[in-house]
């Protein structure tokens, strides 16, 4: 056991992404540069609508040693009513449409909708148009579009690092609508 | 009734380099009985691998297979209303098949009571459930939104106290007709199709497509092809078979294993990327042909991380395998014995840690295949302590054929090679490939360049049964334990 948490400490040190506070890595798009606290969490709540399994290996692994998104505030709860992200993949199926409004109005507001992958935003789908309901822009609001297919771990973390610092209070300026380029 | 059987498809001939190129091979199989014709196959040694309504839903077809490689198609015409004789009871596997049948194409199953929906979802529940009678049992529902990252689908528990009954499963959530999008199209796309069925699975079922495909189209692969295939398909089961490490360590609760073997995990998909330029191998498989190229730098980089992934993951394992507190909880926990394996038509890791030496592997004309025995758990009791051994033997296999396969030289892209003894093709074309969770089935109709239709069954397909049946007698709060030992994709049965 002491093996394992050694290795997984010296892993972290050489390999995770550098705390944001820390100010370790100026050049890290991910770094807030030095000084700045993360003073706010984030809590995700991942649905997948019909994905190929793909996203969800790689929203995995963020939670694994390379990435540990924990360490920022992010971490992924299990019940809509205490998520402030509805995290979605997949083109929505039409047996997943219900469902995703369920969780969508279960959600406390303030609440965002992230799109995750290239299904998810509507893009290469692929599929039987009887099976599936559309985008899953078609069906909720989306905030925040992350593409790629699968989106890679340091990319997801990245969005996900993003949104963390949006000022989610009544009144706040919203969210732009975000679109990668194609 | 009458039961009609037209068994059309004939011994094939393609080949790698001298090889059976798929090993698949179908014997002429005249019989004027349907059930009599599968009665009689399973009697001899033969095994049903799929069970599919062909694409006007007025025929069904089985695809058998013997130890061999070698398979055969039967076919079955529905009679004026639609109605097909069922054969779940000589071959309980195919009840999925049946009821997949039943509710995408409309064919009905005499025999098959009560016919549960599997991807209707408009029934009510006590018309896809078993009833369940007794002092005090309740249902618990789960799903399909799980409370983690999971794929969707829907759990249905029947309890008493904390002690599982039954387990109805319900999937298709995430059907999105992918089968029938393939259809109708050029081969490129179906390919296409198929391989966003499943990430996890990716090479897999591109591999077994392609190798219905170019069964059905009468092409030949070049050697490199072959062996690019099994470099794949190892580079796949590499990653799985570290993840489901990681997600047995998750289900217990050890949080330093997990995270241990999902760094293992994360190399292993980095790897992935520097070999193929995809984390998860995609467009690394073509019908007929291959486009991953390695070239000697190339080689010995894949090489040596694969020496430092298997070195990494025998420290891990130990760990593991000394910690008793860890260890005691996988014993005796969702058992699937070597009788439950043949009757449900269990595959893959799930089959072996029962003590069952099945693997499709040992029938693959491929190289690294060659000498090719299938690893057996130690203990073979098919609980979660067998399954969770068996990925670590079997990740020690996949660890030597890589090495074997990179040591073979550089890989170059080949393309199609047309071969005019391998004849004009066949009207069905099998692919039968190991993947990480099993044996993967492919079935491929062309008509023309065309693809009349496609099925893919796989190894999850196959298992999912299994789940309900390891979990019916286990205490609820075991089941993700149990859950996380077979590691089954959602995807791949939904489609």
């Amino acid at each position: 056991m002491f093996t394992l948490l050694k290795d997984l400490r010296r892993l972290r040190r050489e390999l995770a992404l550098p705390r944001s506070d820390h100010g370790h890595d100026p050049g890290n798009d991910l770094s807030r540069g030095p000084g700045h606290t993360p003073s706010r969490s984030l809590a995700i709540r991942h649905v997948d609508a019909g994905s190929c399994n793909g996203c969800e290996h790689e929203l995995t692994l963020t939670a694994g040693p390379h990435y540990d998104l924990q360490r920022f505030g992010l971490g992924v709860v299990a019940s809509p009513r205490h998520a402030d992200v509805l995290l979605v993949t997949g083109t929505v199926t039409t047996r997943m449409r219900e469902p995703l409004l369920t969780a969508y109005a279960a959600m406390p507001e303030p609440r965002m909708v992230a799109a995750l992958g290239n299904c998810a935003a509507g893009r290469d789908v692929i599929g039987m148009p009887g099976d599936l309901a559309g985008a899953v822009g078609d069906i909720l609001p989306v905030d925040l579009v992350i593409p790629g297919c699968p989106p890679a771990p340091d990319l997801i973390a990245r969005a996900l690092l993003d949104l963390i610092d949006h000022d989610r209070r009544p009144g706040a300026p919203g969210i732009t609508r975000r679109r990668s380029p194609t | 009734m009458t039961d009609q059987v037209i068994s059309d498809y004939r011994a094939g001939d393609n080949r790698v380099d001298g090889h059976p190129a798929h090993n698949h091979q179908a014997d002429n199989y005249q019989a004027d009985n349907y059930r009599a014709a599968i009665a009689a196959a399973l009697a001899g040694g033969w095994r049903v691998r799929a069970l599919y309504a062909a694409a006007d839903g007025k025929a069904v077809r089985v695809v058998l297979s013997e130890p061999g490689g070698r398979t055969m198609v039967q076919t079955a015409r529905a009679d004026g209303t639609g109605s097909v004789p069922s054969i779940v009871d000589l071959a309980p596997a195919v009840a999925w098949d049946e009821r997949e049948a039943h509710d995408l194409y409309g064919l009905s199953f005499a025999g098959h009571h009560p016919m549960r929906s599997l991807a209707d979802h408009s029934v009510p529940l006590a018309e896809w459930t078993v009833p369940v009678h007794g002092h005090d049992p309740y249902q618990v529902a789960v799903g399909p939104i799980h409370a983690g990252v999971i794929e969707s689908g829907h759990f249905r528990f029947h309890v008493v106290g904390d002690r599982i009954l039954h387990l109805d499963t319900r999937l298709f959530y995430k059907h999105r007709g992918l089968e029938r999008a393939a259809e109708g199209g050029t081969i490129g796309r179906a390919l296409g199709a198929i391989s966003r069925a499943c990430a996890a699975c990716a090479v897999a079922n591109t591999v077994a497509f392609a190798t219905a495909a170019e069964q059905a189209l009468g092409l030949r692969i070049a050697p490199g092809t072959a062996r690019a295939r099994a470099l794949l398909l190892e580079l796949e089961r590499l990653w799985n078979h570290l993840n489901d490490i990681a997600a047995v360590c998750a289900g217990v609760g050890m949080a330093a294993g997990g995270a241990y073997f999902l760094a293992l995990t994360e190399r292993a998909r980095r790897l992935n990327a520097t070999v193929t330029g995809h984390r998860f191998l995609f467009g690394s498989v073509q019908a007929g042909g291959n486009a991953l190229t390695l070239d000697a730098g190339d080689i010995r980089g894949c090489a040596d991380e694969i020496a430092g992934l298997r070195s990494a993951a025998e420290v891990g394992w130990r760990e593991l395998t000394f910690n008793s507190s860890f260890t005691g909880r996988l014993h005796g926990v969702g058992i699937v014995d070597a009788a439950a394996v043949a009757r449900l038509g269990v595959v893959g890791p799930a089959a072996r840690a029962a003590g069952v030496a099945q693997d499709a592997r040992t029938a693959s004309p491929y190289p690294g295949y060659q000498d090719f025995s299938p690893v057996l758990a130690s203990t073979a009791a098919g609980d979660v302590a067998a399954r969770f051994e068996q990925r670590m033997l079997e990740l020690r296999q996949t660890f030597g054929i890589l090495q074997v396969l990179l040591g073979d030289g550089p890989v170059a892209p080949a393309s199609v090679l047309t071969d005019q003894s391998a004849g004009p093709g066949q009207p069905v074309g099998v692919g039968l490939v190991e993947s990480p969770r099993g044996a993967t089935t492919c079935v491929v109709e062309c008509s023309g360049d065309l693809v009349g239709r496609v099925r893919l069954r796989t190894g999850s397909y196959a298992n999912w049964p299994a789940v309900a049946h390891a979990a019916a007698g286990s205490l609820l709060p075991d089941f993700p334990l149990i859950n996380k030992s077979f590691e089954l994709c959602y995807a791949c049965a939904d489609r």
